[in-house]
């Protein structure tokens, strides 16, 4: 809830700051002005979601920098038909104020979908960040004693990432729960973790 | 096999893919056209990517590396996203939309169809009548300052200006016209989705609204300039209330009768069907607001000029939405 509460915080900051600009720019045009003033706030209101979620892969600019995105429930980028009804089921959402009706459907949905959501059969998903493992500790690698499935060694791979937020003590506790792996314990067995944790990501 | 194999063996279409996303993730229109140079070709991106999805199976399935896994989940992931974008709005199928589909669809949903236009013109026609006998009712429908906005608007005594507006020029009405008729349209379908009501809400409200407004006009001898202003306009936009009205009775119908469905599948069928009468609302109300701020405003056109085009467009907008995509065979 909060994420999409700050993305639709930025697109609305956003169109504000455009009609700002556009009522300086088109001032000077008079009566003429004035109509391409209203027709954009026109397309501001009710195009710039459906514009923006189809043709940039489900992300208008306020949800692209909070992380999120529109998909289809089954995964697909979202169309133009799910995408117009999501828009326009967004006045049902609005009411009673503040996104009343949206926020108890997405607080009594399982998968915290707003009416427009459910009618349009779309998702509001996060986007993953591609880190690449990045933030496990460069150590040597050493082989793991026996073949891991690829869930265990995500688990070894996690551990490593999060190494540097844990107390050195905590670190051990967790190691000496692998026994049979590291065939070690205390600060040795953390060493070994980390180090096939670096073979698992190619590291040699 | 090992992974150090599996890797060397396909280290190179891996490659290819991930060069081939990049260039292609979003392509300039005018790129589209063509392959792009020394990679896979557009036509073989299909057969890549599902090799691509049988290597990421065959990584998950023998335990090989997260990073191996990772990296081609990555490729997986955004190759879906090449694979399964919308394509972008077309000319012909925008045209086949308009001449056939819409028409079709409206036919399609006749009876929310028929209950709008009877709930709208119903109350309409009814308030014009009431009127006509009993003027005093206008004052319980408006308060005495809107009777007189109205009865300035409309005064004969001034009609060799510009009719049915106050002031302002016909290209920044034309904006206004836009905004609001849309907004309320595409309102109109929207609050159906309350089990029809906020839809029979909005269609009465308007048809008491107007039909108070032209009888009231009429009654008090001011009806001259009204439907000198309205007869333009009046097909394209009543037609339009009364299809975004039935469009969100269709909708609400989804919550009253789902039918054998649950009411979460009727929403979604429901939904499509409200997303293309909103295209097609929208594509009449733009109309609607053209020949209102262009040429119903137009002060010195004789009337029979102006009642025959008004008629016209009543009589091709019935046939259109009457006849229109009947015969030909059906694309969809």
């Amino acid at each position: 809830m909060m994420p999409r509460a700050a993305a639709w915080a930025i697109d609305f900051a956003l169109r504000l700051v455009v009609v700002w600009f556009v009522s300086l720019a088109l001032a000077v045009l008079g009566d003429l002005g004035i109509a391409i003033y209203v027709i954009i706030l026109f397309a501001l209101l009710w195009l710039y979601p459906v514009l923006f979620e189809v043709l940039m892969d489900g992300q208008t600019p306020g949800k692209r920098a909070v992380g999120l995105r529109v998909v289809n429930a089954n995964g697909t980028p979202v169309g133009w038909v799910p995408s117009i009804v999501r828009n326009l089921m967004r006045t049902v959402d609005m009411l009673p104020l503040c996104y009343g009706f949206g926020l108890v459907a997405g607080f009594a949905d399982p998968h915290s979908r707003r009416f427009g959501d459910m009618v349009a059969d779309t998702l509001v998903v996060h986007v993953e960040h591609h880190h690449g493992h990045s933030s496990a500790p460069d150590v040597p690698a050493v082989q793991s004693p026996l073949p891991l499935p690829a869930g265990e060694q995500g688990a070894i791979v996690a551990f490593a990432e999060r190494a540097k937020q844990l107390t050195p003590e905590r670190q051990q506790e967790l190691a000496n729960l692998l026994p049979q792996l590291t065939q070690a314990r205390g600060a040795v067995a953390v060493q070994r973790l980390l180090g096939m944790a670096s073979s698992f990501l190619g590291r040699h | 096999m090992k992974q150090d194999m599996f890797q060397a063996r396909h280290e190179a279409e891996w490659t290819a893919l991930d060069r081939w996303l990049e260039r292609r993730a979003r392509p300039p229109v005018r790129q589209r056209a063509h392959d792009v140079e020394g990679l896979i070709g557009d036509l073989d991106f299909p057969a890549a990517y599902r090799r691509v999805c049988q290597h990421l199976a065959l990584a998950q399935r023998r335990g090989y590396s997260v990073l191996l896994i990772d990296r081609l989940q990555g490729l997986v992931h955004r190759g879906h996203l090449v694979l399964y974008r919308p394509h972008p709005p077309r000319w012909h199928a925008a045209i086949q939309f308009f001449a056939a589909d819409f028409p079709r669809l409206v036919r399609r949903h006749w009876r929310a169809m028929g209950v709008a236009a009877l709930l709208f013109f119903g109350s309409f026609i009814g308030v014009i009548v009431a009127l006509q006998f009993r003027p005093e009712l206008a004052h319980s429908l408006f308060e005495p300052a809107e009777l007189a906005q109205f009865e300035t608007m409309y005064d004969p005594a001034r009609s060799d200006a510009r009719l049915g507006r106050e002031s302002g020029s016909d290209v920044k009405m034309f904006g206004y016209y836009i905004m609001n008729n849309v907004s309320i349209g595409f309102r109109t379908i929207a609050a159906g989705f309350f089990a029809c009501i906020g839809s029979v809400y909005v269609l009465l409200f308007n048809g008491l609204f107007l039909g108070g407004v032209a009888g009231h006009l009429t009654a008090i001898g001011y009806g001259g300039p009204f439907w000198r202003f309205v007869a333009g306009h009046s097909a394209p936009e009543l037609l339009a209330i009364v299809i975004s009205g039935g469009a969100g009775l269709q909708l609400g119908m989804a919550l009253v009768a789902p039918g054998r469905r649950s009411r979460g599948r009727a929403f979604v069928e429901a939904g499509v069907d409200m997303a293309k009468l909103a295209l097609g609302v929208f594509a009449m109300l733009v109309f609607a607001a053209f020949v209102e701020a262009f040429w119903s405003s137009i002060g010195w056109m004789p009337d029979p000029i102006k009642f025959s085009v008004g008629g016209l467009l009543w009589l091709l907008i019935g046939l259109w939405l009457w006849r229109g995509g009947r015969g030909a065979t059906h694309a969809a």
